[in-house]
């Protein structure tokens, strides 16, 4: 059964075709070329696939591609802006967080999340966060300081802003 | 030493751009116009005769355009080791999850659907999962060789009865080693592309693309030049990333539909048909002299091989002698038994063996010292090896911090005052391990590296390695190392991508070689290209070459001016010579001795790293559940090219060895996998792993690029039996099979509160 979805991916309408059984990892990556999305397991257990639905984190692989219809959909193909990278993508570099980089899309679009929720982060809250995301080459030491280190720039400039 | 200008500074990965964009292109992202979707028919069953397939029904579904099994493959026996493989089950399969037969369609779906209408018609067989029952006379033969013994390693120095008799202390113990997946996040996948010359592109996700062909080319009847790869952003390895026949699968399949064919493993079959840890259940029995010396040592191996033989036969011998180069031994005897069985085949997984073995040798060293009333950190300080040091087996300990790092270890863990404080189920383990850089056995014709070195026409250098980046930081290690010996700006080093077209031969990632081979290698292509660079100065500016030398990337003479920039060079180079590129090349011959077949005696790498770990752990008596609280590794690397890439891979070694230790482990029922999810193959999570000290001991080797050793593998080695020695400090149990589960733990605990010594329990 082919169903007829419209949806807003990192601010660009698109109007697809997709299968009911499609999942929104595989639109994402099949049909709109976002190969950025990643997907480690296909079940809803590693988190790499993570993006944001009308601003919340998913998995892109518990995710039907018809339930996106008429969603706003982000993926770590739209968290730059342009050539200028995202503070928290800035630290991922920086502080080391980066290995093999496949669940990498996926820790950014969840960690910016929580970010952008409240900034006012413990590492215990940026532990806790990430729990449903499997970094197997790290150790989510660099990644826990990356987070933070962001979590207090976004700090610090909103008291510079206040 | 100091005076280095880039290496010694934490760098960020010159490929970490791409990768927190999304820009990166894996191998399971990778498509090609008309490209075909392959499938994987896997054995329901472990052990049985494949009496018919009938592929019709699936032939007919539209998409469909090819169908294969063992009867469309070449029918070569090939293999890595023992020659007992074929590319689709062959009249047999060995292990449930066994590669039956294959489709390509024109979409996933289609392929999955044709599956599902081949059918397979088996005579069940009877299975063995246990290595020790497979090696039994009356076990069913799995691949014809005389009680399923895949191969044997046995070594013997000194006279180890005698000095058991001479032993004031004597401790004999069982240890159960898992097999634990390696759980890289990018499954294992392939997409093979057939040329119009019959060559055949592999982009693989793999530790090995130059050495694989060699395997490849006899598999399909080719010639290694023939087999051409490249390897894409690969999403970890770990181990697991060398030869399997999910690459020949594709190619086959390829080559039967002219076009281009990918297949990416799903998780379950990663998790059904990958290439684990070899499980491993040892007997060992050590004694001791009243102050603590070893005296002698016998170590009796079986592992799993599972259905056919892969990285299992050097893993044994490995995890038979290897850790013999961590204490002065002198009198030790192993004999080590590889068995087939009806599990899915074993391999490499960082530590390769010895981490194995680790587990048992630095257990009863914990215990010794408990018996003999001498402090865990000392009776290893008593033994350790030191710098000059040949081993009973040959091994030329070159450089050696070994003493160094338990000390370090000892004072940032506190070593001392927390094992005085006695607070409840909180307790403090330590562990040491020795490692290679490099191993001559694994692939006799040679075993250093090559690089080459070009100068571009905007005097940039692009180096070509063979050796392998898989997530680890090894593409900016090297890059660092070539602008440290060029004496360039980092930004002026691009790596080139890797393509055994254009690469040297490299042996690839494994036995933590790459940085201190790779990179000598390296070190030796930027002198000679150095050497060339001044040569064309010399002739232009007409300054004598003894008088010139590069600084910051810029030549200068002996006052520090500046004669010319190398971009100035690298363009006159190039049009002077009609278009040629200036190239350096070098490469490093590690000088080793392979070990004999039949004495073992040799020395098989070119530097040798240590380290000391010390773990602090929590113990909930009630529940039996431990925690990682605390982390101390302290690692002679030898000279560190990336501190922060070097944190990396210890923290996540330090984690792996962690979920190995307290949750991992691959649950079978009569031979099938029951956990092939993450959900309930528990590996560790954010909350699971402490945060944890890295320290770094520089012994500057001085036949390794810029004096490095390997770090991937040193650092998982001590991770289980600093858990497990922690744990004895917390409650007084001693734990000798994996995983430490709260079940284990708490029967543990439950059998020491009846008896005075809590006997060790097994739960399979």
């Amino acid at each position: 059964m082919v169903h007829h979805i419209k949806l807003k991916v990192n601010g660009r309408e698109y109007e697809i075709l997709v299968n009911a059984h499609e999942l929104l990892a595989d639109v994402l990556r099949d049909r709109l070329g976002l190969m950025g999305t990643k997907v480690g397991c296909g079940a809803g257990e590693c988190g790499s696939c993570t993006v944001m639905m009308n601003g919340k984190p998913v998995n892109g692989c518990l995710v039907l591609g018809v339930q996106a219809d008429g969603k706003e959909i982000e993926t770590i193909e739209g968290v730059a802006h342009g050539t200028e990278l995202h503070p928290l993508q800035k630290n991922f570099i920086k502080h080391g967080a980066i290995q093999c980089g496949f669940c990498t899309p996926g820790l950014i679009m969840t960690t910016k999340s929580m970010i952008e929720e409240n900034p006012d982060l413990s590492e215990e809250d940026i532990r806790e966060g990430i729990i449903g995301h499997i970094c197997r080459c790290t150790g989510y030491q660099k990644i826990v300081e990356a987070v933070a280190a962001t979590a207090k720039e976004i700090r610090e400039k909103g008291r510079e802003g206040a | 030493m100091t005076g280095y200008k880039t290496i010694g500074k934490s760098t960020p990965f010159i490929d970490a751009a791409e990768k927190v964009t999304g820009r990166a292109v894996y191998t399971t992202d990778m498509k090609f116009p008309n490209m075909l979707y392959g499938k994987i028919l896997r054995s329901t069953i472990p052990h049985g005769r494949i009496v018919g397939i009938d592929t019709s029904e699936a032939e007919k579904l539209p998409g469909v355009e090819a169908v294969i099994t063992a009867k469309d493959t070449p029918l070569i026996k090939f293999g890595i080791f023992h020659e007992d493989w074929y590319i689709l089950a062959h009249e047999k399969v060995r292990f449930a999850g066994d590669e039956v037969a294959a489709v390509a369609a024109i979409n996933e779906d289609i392929a999955g659907e044709a599956l599902k209408l081949i059918k397979v018609h088996y005579e069940e067989l009877p299975a063995v999962f246990d290595p020790k029952e497979a090696a039994q006379p009356d076990a069913v033969d799995i691949n014809g060789v005389k009680n399923n013994i895949a191969s044997k390693f046995h070594v013997e120095r000194g006279n180890v009865d005698q000095a058991f008799e001479e032993s004031h202390l004597i401790i004999e113990k069982d240890f159960y080693t898992t097999q634990v997946y390696q759980a890289y996040m990018e499954t294992m996948a392939a997409v093979v592309k057939p040329e119009d010359n019959g060559r055949l592109t592999f982009y693989l996700p793999i530790q090995i693309p130059s050495k694989t062909r060699v395997t490849y080319a006899k598999a399909l009847g080719m010639k290694i030049e023939d087999i051409h790869v490249i390897q894409p952003t690969t999403g970890g390895g770990f181990g697991a990333k060398m030869e399997t026949v999910l690459h020949l699968i594709a190619a086959v399949l390829a080559q039967k539909t002219g076009k281009p064919v990918r297949i990416i493993n799903t998780r379950e079959e990663d998790f059904e048909g990958g290439n684990p840890r070899v499980p491993m259940h040892f007997h060992v029995k050590m004694g001791f002299s009243k102050e603590g010396m070893i005296k002698a040592k016998d170590l009796v191996l079986y592992a799993g091989a599972g259905g056919r033989a892969c990285y299992g036969v050097p893993v044994l011998g490995t995890a038979c002698f290897r850790h013999d180069q961590l204490y002065k031994y002198e009198n030790v005897r192993a004999n080590g038994y590889l068995v087939y069985t009806n599990m899915v085949p074993s391999g490499c997984f960082r530590g390769f063996g010895n981490s194995q073995g680790t587990f048992c040798i630095e257990c009863i060293m914990d215990e010794a010292a408990e018996k003999l009333g001498i402090d865990p950190a000392d009776i290893r300080l008593r033994n350790a090896v030191y710098p000059g040091f040949v081993s009973c087996h040959g091994w030329v300990i070159n450089s050696c911090l070994l003493q160094e790092c338990i000390t370090k270890a000892v004072e940032a863990a506190q070593w001392q005052e927390k094992r005085k404080e006695k607070k409840s189920g909180r307790g403090i383990g330590l562990a040491c391990c020795n490692h290679v850089s490099g191993y001559s056995a694994f692939f006799p014709p040679f075993h250093g590296s090559a690089a080459v070195i070009r100068m571009n026409m905007d005097g940039k250098f692009l180096v070509m390695s063979g050796e392998i980046e898989i997530g680890q930081g090894q593409k900016t290690a090297f890059a660092m190392m070539a602008a440290e010996a060029l004496d360039v700006p980092l930004e002026n080093v691009r790596m080139a991508p890797i393509d055994t077209d254009y690469i040297p031969f490299g042996l690839g990632c494994w036995a933590s070689r790459s940085t201190a081979l790779g990179g000598k290698a390296i070190q030796n292509a930027a002198e000679d290209l150095k050497g060339k660079i001044l040569q064309f100065v010399s002739q232009e500016y007409g300054i004598a070459v003894e008088q010139l030398s590069i600084a910051n990337g810029v030549v200068v003479n002996t006052q520090g001016e500046e004669i010319t920039d190398l971009s100035e060079i690298g363009r006159k180079y190039l049009y002077k010579t009609n278009g040629s590129y200036l190239y350096g090349q070098g490469y490093v011959d590690p000088g080793t001795v392979v070990p004999d077949m039949a004495t073992k005696m040799g020395n098989p790498s070119i530097t040798y790293p240590f380290a000391c770990h010390i773990a602090e752990v929590d113990v909930d008596v009630e529940t039996g559940v431990v925690k990682v609280i605390d982390y101390v590794a302290a690692h002679d690397v030898g000279k560190v090219i990336n501190p922060m890439g070097a944190e990396g891979q210890i923290e996540g070694g330090v984690a792996m060895g962690i979920g190995w230790a307290l949750t991992e482990n691959m649950v079978y029922q009569n031979g099938v996998l029951k956990n092939s999810h993450f959900l309930d193959y528990r590996l560790p999570g954010s909350k699971d792993v402490p945060d944890m000290k890295s320290i770094f001991l520089e012994s500057n080797d001085p036949n390794t690029g810029f004096g490095s050793k390997g770090l991937g593998e040193p650092a998982i080695n001590p991770v289980v039996p600093a858990i497990a020695n922690a744990i004895h400090d917390a409650v007084g149990i001693r734990l000798t099979e994996l995983p430490f589960t709260p079940d284990k733990v708490l029967k543990a605990i439950q059998e020491k509160k009846k008896n005075k010594e809590g006997e060790p329990c097994r739960n399979f």
